[in-house]
């Protein structure tokens, strides 16, 4: 048997304003992805693989993409968005054995009406994520089949899509028997959501080949770096050769820490001075800024910075990252941490737990 | 080319040639490979040995190092040294494609930047450190525009006063319009001999005392600063120790100033100012034609423009005129001893040449 024990969700910032949702580098996976990372934080270390069930519509991506983000063995089931189906899927995975198990929700506003106005409650931009681990209780919640359960889900995505009425970001992590939440007005329902990604557009960027791009998400999803043994100096990005000593044997692999960094210095870039690659997103949503990030142990690394209007952040900032889309290239999305401003991507709603 | 040879006191041929370098990036895709036998064809010097090398924006400054080389070897008597690109043919995406092909890829260009980018970053650190310096970035495009007004090769003769370059649009945070170097096209060529035979070819050669050089990681999120150029500070560093000179011995430099943030860096990378001190020297008229130290005379990449592969042989072309006391207009009093610097990207790369006459 396993058990609810966690709860995650995530209403992008802009979301009572789906134009601008609808020009921004979200996407049904990246919205997944965050619900995912959050609901999973602080669990990385369990051994063993995890099982992802994923609802609603999600490019391919999502096939492999939660096995790169969680740095693990990742078994990934799928269904469509409604809210039968994530009852259904609640219920198997409770009644299941095995380890832990997260379920992640999204709901496009382009699905059907029905499905906006069910009452999952999760209909929009938003996600929701359950953890779900293994218990000797002979209790679990069986939230699929219990109602006050379900309204409860309900009830903590309206409160966040309530908060993320004032345009902001929304984000909050929820120990389950804590309760997740109260109900607030749903919002309206979103006019269609224009998704013609014209990826295939795109020709004169530096050439990253698929395979390289794979090769480095690691760093790039999850900054991991190299402790070495030898010399105690960190290597970001990973290499598998000590950047200070050049020893390739004396290497032990960590996840620098995808929140908490600081923003060391910040330029924002002009329609025109952007490379090709980024041609679109300069025609749709205009400047941008891009951050050189102190992450720990003195690493940095530079972000493209999201959510907040160019020219606003300056040196000296705090910044979380979170997993967006960056540029389409070959065909499909490749995607990469951008930095969002601390003050509004912290962990808001019933429960603080740390995300 | 025809004009190295020309400028030749007592005359040259492409027969005396025994060895050529050609500094370029390739611009534009025309000849990605085997670029050498272009120049070979084009030259008349079909048959000579001829290196390609490439170093981005240093290519030229890395070409005189790997002539001098030759030279010092005692393999060729007359080694030539071209740079050239020819970046304005192309579309625009194809422009912007090939202005980028030379920054880290996998990290900086994914997130959104091109080397205004880079430098805006390089510039937005060094203001947080040493305090806003945006009317020292000002006189630098003013006085190089000005320095450039006096050069016939320029590509830029228009003098700009410092109120319209802080007036200009941003292109990347501090940086404007005018703190970036146009997109040219030029060339450039030069002819080494070695020292025991050059008075065959002249009374008043121009001699190269030391070529230094340096590389960076190629990404400046893994060095430890952003303001200041390693391998600029290293190039430097050995340039001078190889000749035995102190900084005050340098009448005159010609910086890499592709972004006005790079001449201030470059002014303390190379020891001419203390850390922090550079926007204070430029602002006190040091560095314009007639101060103390002048910095790019000719106009510099930001007035005479950045053609890639030709923009460090061309920096020896205007040392050359100068030390010969042959720079007309903007004639630098005095100069007898010059400095090159030369960089690749945002200080991946760099080279540093030494120059005397006499
Ligand atoms: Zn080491």
């Amino acid at each position: 048997m396993r058990r609810v024990v966690r709860v995650a969700a995530y209403v992008p910032a802009g979301a009572s304003n789906w134009a601008a949702v609808a020009a921004s580098d979200e996407d049904s996976f990246t919205l997944a992805a965050t619900a995912v990372e959050r609901v999973w934080s602080g669990r990385r270390a369990e051994p063993g693989p995890i099982l992802v069930h994923a609802l609603g519509d999600f490019p391919e991506v999502v096939e492999w993409g939660f096995a790169a983000l969680l740095g693990r063995e990742t078994v990934v089931t799928r269904s469509p968005g409604t809210a039968s189906q994530l009852a259904k899927a609640l219920e198997e995975l409770e009644g299941g054995e095995g380890g832990p198990a997260i379920v992640v929700a999204v709901d496009l506003a382009e699905t059907s009406a029905s499905r906006t106005s069910s009452k999952s409650g999760i209909a929009g931009d938003a996600a929701v994520a359950f953890l779900l681990e293994p218990t000797e209780s002979a209790a679990p919640l069986l939230f699929g089949k219990h109602a006050a359960g379900r309204s409860a889900v309900a009830a903590t995505v309206r409160r966040a899509r309530s908060e993320a009425a004032g345009g902001s970001r929304i984000m909050f992590v929820g120990d389950w028997d804590r309760g997740a939440g109260v109900g607030s007005a749903r919002e309206a329902k979103p006019a269609g959501r224009d998704r013609s990604d014209n990826l295939g557009t795109v020709s004169e960027g530096a050439y990253i080949p698929r395979a390289r791009y794979l090769e480095n998400l690691p760093s790039r999803w999850r900054f991991l770096a190299e402790v070495c043994e030898a010399c105690h100096r960190t290597t970001f990005p990973s290499r598998r050769v000590c950047r200070n000593c050049g020893r390739a044997d004396s290497l032990t692999p960590v996840e620098l820490p995808y929140n908490g960094g600081r923003v060391v210095a910040v330029t924002t870039v002009s329609a025109g001075g952007q490379p090709t690659e980024f041609d679109a997103q300069v025609a749709g949503s205009g400047p941008y800024d891009v951050a050189l990030v102190e992450l720990a142990r003195g690493m940095r690394v530079t972000l493209q910075v999201t959510d907040i209007a160019p020219g606003t952040l300056a040196v000296g900032d705090h910044v979380d990252t979170l997993l967006r889309r960056l540029y389409p290239m070959e065909g499909e999305w490749r995607y990469g941490r951008k930095a969002v401003p601390v003050s509004t991507a912290g962990s808001r709603g019933p429960a603080k737990t740390p995300a | 080319m025809d004009g190295a040879f020309a400028s030749v006191d007592r005359g040259a041929d492409r027969r005396d040639v025994s060895e050529a370098f050609l500094a370029t990036l390739g611009f534009g895709g025309h000849q990605i490979g085997n670029a050498a036998a272009a120049l070979a064809e084009e030259a008349g010097l079909v048959g000579v040995p001829v290196t390609r090398v490439e170093n981005a924006c240093a290519s030229g400054g890395f070409a005189l190092r790997s002539a001098l080389a030759a030279v010092s070897a005692g393999a060729s008597p007359l080694v030539l040294v071209t740079g050239v690109e020819k970046m304005t043919d192309v579309t625009n995406a194809r422009r912007r494609y090939w202005l980028g092909v030379s920054g880290d890829t996998e990290w900086e260009r994914s997130a959104g930047l091109t080397f205004a980018g880079v430098y805006g970053l390089v510039a937005s650190r060094y203001f947080a450190e040493h305090g806003d310096a945006s009317e020292a970035l000002a006189e630098v495009a003013s006085k190089n525009h000005e320095n450039g007004a006096l050069n016939p090769n320029a590509h830029f003769h228009r003098r700009v006063t410092r109120a319209e370059v802080l007036a200009a649009p941003r292109v990347a945070r501090p940086l404007g319009l005018f703190d970036c170097c146009p997109v040219s096209d030029g060339a450039a060529a030069l002819l080494l001999s070695p020292p025991e035979l050059a008075h065959r070819f002249t009374d008043t050669p121009v001699y190269v005392d030391a070529a230094g050089a340096g590389t960076d990681f190629l990404a400046v999120q893994e060095r430890p600063e952003l303001t200041r150029f390693r391998a600029s500070h290293r190039a430097a560093h050995e340039a001078f120790r190889s000749a035995g000179w102190n900084r005050s011995d340098v009448s005159f430099l010609e910086v890499h100033d592709c972004f006005t943030i790079a001449e201030l860096l470059a002014l303390e990378d190379l020891g001419f100012a203390a850390p922090g001190e550079a926007p204070r020297m430029t602002l006190s008229g040091a560095t314009r034609r007639d101060g103390r130290l002048p910095v790019n005379p000719d106009g510099g990449l930001k007035a005479k423009g950045h053609p890639i592969g030709a923009t460090g042989v061309s920096q020896v072309y205007e040392i050359f005129l100068q030390l010969r006391g042959q720079a007309g207009l903007r004639q630098v009093a005095g100069a007898d001893h010059a400095l090159a610097h030369n960089v690749g990207g945002a200080g991946a790369t760099a080279a540093v040449s030494l120059f005397s006459v006499g």
